[in-house]
């Protein structure tokens, strides 16, 4: 039930087809995420001073990225003290094993689940049942998708591609009665429904936003106390969480306290954050008497040393990039393939896949706009790395063959500006066979796709290198005499750029490549 | 014969708890040397020899511009019940513990409150809520290592605490657990009455953070949980609905 | 002074009129501008779609055109974006990285080189119909050109600027991503059209040719009579008419 839903086509171009026509799904899309991305965008203003706290997170990540080592062996040092149980897995098929195991253990019947992507990634559910233990997302948004058998569409609303109609229909049939479309009545049910849950199950299991590695505390950050819930009441724990969510102190969790609920929802902060130092103390009447966390890999070392994305492993899991891309709000999630969508997605799942054939068409899917960087709270250049994920496929030889043939010819005329020029006129002499009233809307050829939409423009009887000879003439005849207080401001540019300065130029733009 | 059946269970769960135990140190040793590889195939990968000691960071925490914020004690007051209420929660400042003993009385009667669980603290203690509200059933957490507590806070209409420390720019309280403040009481019951002694609240959010930095690893309890009003939902059309699992009722009254 | 004129391919060959509004207004304010014809193109759509031994051998020719100039403008957000690409790009061969990082310090979109390098936010211009205003992605994200034609536009006598509804989203060009994500491009300029026509303005106006002759084909196609402009454009015939 894992998302089979979804990936049952092979490209990336023929989900996008599916959600293209499906008014419903790019309805409830379009109406979430402009709604999160004003939240978000109110929420940085009010807070001020935005870019330095984006700064400083990245700083922050930077730094216990490059010295993971060090920082994660001391999280699992202080939390082993603080009585957790640690395991590793390498891969998904050890994360899974190790869960199963203690599930076995314990004997499990139930689990009950708060929100966790990195179980979406080991599609856990799907063991668990496997071996006959029921997994219960709590998660409002995952119980959602549950019962209608999906996979999520957005890191943080899970659900974002139903409207509220739709979770009524489901909810209804969960309930055995009907249940109005009023999200408070909705929301009731699920509370009485699962608050019986939590009370029986066996296991808790968590994701993890944070680990602290100076006192060894793992942090949740949710809104609907769910994740407290699994956390507080069964007798069992299980955590998993990415080998990358170390940050080193609590210090360092006020800035991603700031930066997260409010990139995610515009909050200031979420309803609750909790730091969990290990299970429950001899002397405490509750928290759970047992407690695991499954260090996962799954692909994230693959990003280590490697200069172009390293910082992949930074990001935070805020769904930001998701609201401001222009391509999600047009496909929605499921259109991406994997467990992470938007444009995070289309660089994280191929680079946890180690960039197999299989996850190449992914990259294709955005129009390097650079929305994503804008809203990333960490500022991780996703559209600069898409890039390079396209690089890197042609470099392993995975091209399209066409388009190949069709960059070599590009290149081969670009090159030289004779030719450049020589292919003008001949493009002029061409076009006459398909220009109609100065356009063209012919739909055939490479411009198919193009004219499905708009009508291209014919080239003008003269190209601006035919022209300048003239213009120059005319020009240099009618020339103004130049400002002194104008000509002194260009020298003093000029000046202070070879001195090393970036010669008067504004420091808004980015684009530099790490 | 009943005696026997005991018995015998007795040493079946015995003979299960040890096997967990062993179960569990295997793990442990089988962690503890996976540990290594996976700790040096980062630093091979990093392309470096692993450190032995703690690099610098110079990032720390908040920028500096940002540590320096404070408001004064009035101002903060007003900011925390502001951002309070506008998340949905209530909020009010009240003179002294006489008053919010008061108002928790006034609002058990007004809501028909029949359950009402409270942490085992000093300040509450000494209010005495129990004899204020004979009506209804007043339980002290964990005063009694026979009773069900997590069941005695699920089926609470109100949970009463005192925080341990609240930040007004986030509108957030902070409660600790302990062998007397249940982490189920400000989660269970339908409705949450905390209460705030003013000098415990903070401007900053980073100004509790720093605390638990300061305090170190061995004196940190199992649970700190920071809550900023009623449990809510933004998954259907992050509409955001109050009151999912946690309290959706959440009042937060300042006494000082 | 040595000021040259990056036209980019586009420019050059599809939209003359542009360059020639530009070095037109420039030459009121005694900027002779030079115009090295062995520039072709910046080599993006190479560079984006990953063929990047294709894009360096396309970016030589700006790289050489523009060696010994003091400042390079260009009519396009996105091209002199794309310069910024080239220190990555020439990583490997440092004579070129050299070259590319001072082409990168010397180049400038049109309406920086106005307001940044001229201090001008006043053309004289005079422009009586209602406007609105696309920014384009990689001019405003990438290079961060966001208040400099906002000042220019504001200085425009008669000329009613309406905000456009979602003006940051990208228009749906991107390129290779045109072709190859037909659907969604086609998705994506059909709404930013359908916010163009919400503002009821009689021009749209940009600084990127690639997102206008976007957005005017899909207005085009859909037979609406939004004229599409170039600021430079709108800015030259403002001073003519003045």
């Amino acid at each position: 039930m894992s998302g089979a839903t979804q990936t049952n086509l092979g490209t990336v171009k023929e989900r996008a087809g599916l959600a293209l026509n499906n008014d419903f799904l790019r309805k409830a899309v379009k109406f979430t995420t402009e709604r999160l991305r004003t939240g978000k965008e109110k929420a940085a203003a009010d807070h001020g001073n935005w870019d330095e706290w984006r700064e400083r997170g990245r700083q922050i990540r930077l730094h216990t990225i490059a010295h993971l080592d060090y920082y994660l062996n001391l999280f699992v040092e202080n939390a082993r003290a603080n009585g957790v149980h640690i395991h590793f897995a390498e891969t998904a098929a050890e994360a899974v094993e190790i869960s199963l195991a203690i599930a076995k253990q314990v004997e499990a019947r139930t689990v009950v689940k708060s929100k966790s992507m990195v179980t979406e990634e080991l599609h856990l559910n799907h063991a668990l049942e496997s071996i006959d233990v029921e997994a219960i997302e709590t998660d409002l948004g995952e119980y959602i998708i549950q019962l209608a058998g999906e996979a999520p569409s957005h890191i943080i609303i899970p659900a974002i591609h139903k409207n509220r109609y739709q979770i009524a229909e489901l909810l209804s049939a969960d309930a055995g009665e009907t249940l109005a479309p009023d999200t408070q009545i909705l929301a009731g049910f699920v509370r009485r429904k699962l608050r019986e849950k939590f009370l029986e199950a066996d296991i808790g299991m968590t994701g993890c936003n944070f680990a602290i590695a100076e006192t060894g505390s793992m942090v949740l950050f949710e809104n609907e106390g769910n994740a407290r819930m699994v956390s507080t009441v069964p007798k069992t724990q299980i955590t998993l969480m990415g080998m990358e969510r170390i940050i080193p102190s609590f210090e360092d969790l006020e800035v991603m306290a700031t930066l997260l609920p409010r990139s995610a929802t515009g909050q200031k902060l979420t309803v609750y954050m909790s730091g969990i130092s290990g299970p429950r103390r001899e002397v405490d009447a509750d928290g759970p008497d047992e407690m695991h966390i499954i260090i996962v890999d799954n692909g994230r070392s693959l990003q280590l040393g490697d200069p172009e994305f390293q910082e992949l492993l930074n990001c935070i899991r805020c769904g930001a990039c998701l609201n401001a891309c222009p391509v999600y709000r047009h496909i929605g999630g499921h259109a991406y393939g994997g467990t992470y969508s938007g444009p995070i997605g289309a660089v994280l799942t191929p680079a946890l896949k180690k960039n197999i054939a299989e996850w190449d068409d992914i990259a294709n899917a955005s129009s390097l706009c650079g929305a994503c960087y804008e809203a990333c709270p960490v500022k991780i250049p996703l559209h600069e790395m898409l890039v390079y994920l396209r690089r890197r496929k042609l470099e392993a030889g995975r091209g399209d063959k066409l388009e190949a043939i069709g960059m070599k010819g590009f290149a081969a005329v670009m090159k030289n500006s004779k030719r450049f020029g020589a292919v003008l006129k001949i493009g002029k002499l061409g076009q006459k066979l398909v220009v109609r009233d100065g356009g063209i809307r012919s739909k055939i050829g490479p411009l198919k796709g193009w004219n499905s939409y708009r009508v291209t423009p014919s080239l003008p009887s003269e190209s601006f290198r035919e022209k300048w000879p003239t213009m120059e003439q005319e020009i240099r005849h009618g020339l103004q005499e130049m400002d002194p207080a104008v000509k002194s401001r260009m020298e003093a540019i000029v000046r202070e750029r070879q001195s090393g300065g970036n010669g008067g130029k504004g420091n808004g733009g980015h684009g530099h490549h790490g | 014969m009943a005696t026997a059946v005991k018995e015998t269970g007795d040493t079946g769960i015995m003979a299960n708890k040890e096997a967990r135990q062993q179960w569990l140190a295997e793990q442990t040793a089988k962690s503890k040397e996976k540990q290594v590889s996976f700790i040096n195939s980062i630093s091979s990968k990093l392309g470096r020899a692993r450190p032995t000691a703690a690099p610098a960071h110079p990032f720390r925490g908040a920028p500096d511009f940002w540590r320096e914020f404070e408001w004064p004690i009035d101002e903060r007051a007003e900011k925390f019940m502001e951002n309070f209420r506008a998340v949905g929660g209530h909020s009010l400042r009240l003179g002294s513990m006489e008053e919010a003993k008061q108002f928790i009385v006034d609002k058990a009667a007004e809501m028909s409150a029949k359950y009402i669980i409270r942490q085992n603290q000093p300040e509450l203690a000494e209010m005495d809520l129990e004899f204020a509200l004979s009506e209804a059933k007043v339980s002290v957490w964990n005063s009694d290592p026979e009773e069900q507590w997590k069941a005695r806070a699920a089926e609470a209409d109100f949970g009463v605490v005192v925080v341990d420390h609240a930040a007004a720019y986030t509108g957030s309280l902070t409660v600790l657990s302990s062998k007397d403040k249940g982490r189920s009481v400000s989660l269970l019951p339908t409705v949450l009455m905390a209460i705030i002694p003013i000098e415990r609240l903070r401007t900053r959010l980073g100004e509790v953070l720093v605390e638990f930095d300061r305090a170190g690893r061995e004196q940190l309890p199992a649970g700190i949980h920071f809550i900023s009003g009623p449990s809510r939902s933004a998954d259907i059309e992050n509409d955001l609905t109050i009151g999912v699992h946690g309290p959706g009722v959440v009042y937060a009254i300042i006494v000082g | 002074m040595k000021v040259s004129l990056f036209i980019t391919c586009l420019s050059d060959a599809l939209y003359p009129r542009v360059g020639e509004a530009m070095v037109r207004l420039l030459a009121r304010y005694g900027v002779q501008v030079e115009f090295p014809k062995v520039q072709t193109c910046c080599g993006q759509p190479a560079f984006n779609s990953g063929y990047w031994k294709e894009a360096r051998e396309t970016a030589s020719t700006i790289l050489e055109a523009f060696e010994d100039c003091d400042f390079v403008i260009s009519p396009s957000g996105s091209c002199t974006g794309m310069i910024h690409h080239y220190p990555k790009l020439f990583e490997h061969d440092p004579v070129m990285l050299e070259k590319a990082i001072k082409l990168q310090q010397k180049s400038y979109e049109f309406t920086q080189f106005l307001v940044q390098v001229l201090g001008i936010t006043d053309v004289g211009a005079a422009f009586p119909h209602k406007v609105t205003y696309h920014p384009s992605c990689h001019g405003s994200r990438l290079l961060g050109v966001k208040e400099e034609p906002l000042l220019l536009m504001e200085q425009v006598k008669g000329m009613e600027l309406v905000p456009l509804p979602f003006a940051n989203d990208c228009c749906g060009f991107g390129g290779t991503f045109a072709v190859k994500m037909s659907d969604i491009s086609g998705a994506m300029v059909t709404e930013k059209a359908d916010h163009v026509l919400e503002t009821e303005a009689e021009v749209l106006v940009g600084l990127d040719l690639a997102c206008l002759m976007n957005i005017a084909g899909n207005l085009r196609y859909r037979d609406k009579p939004v004229r599409v402009m170039h600021l430079a454009e709108l800015l030259y015939e403002g001073v003519k008419g003045a």
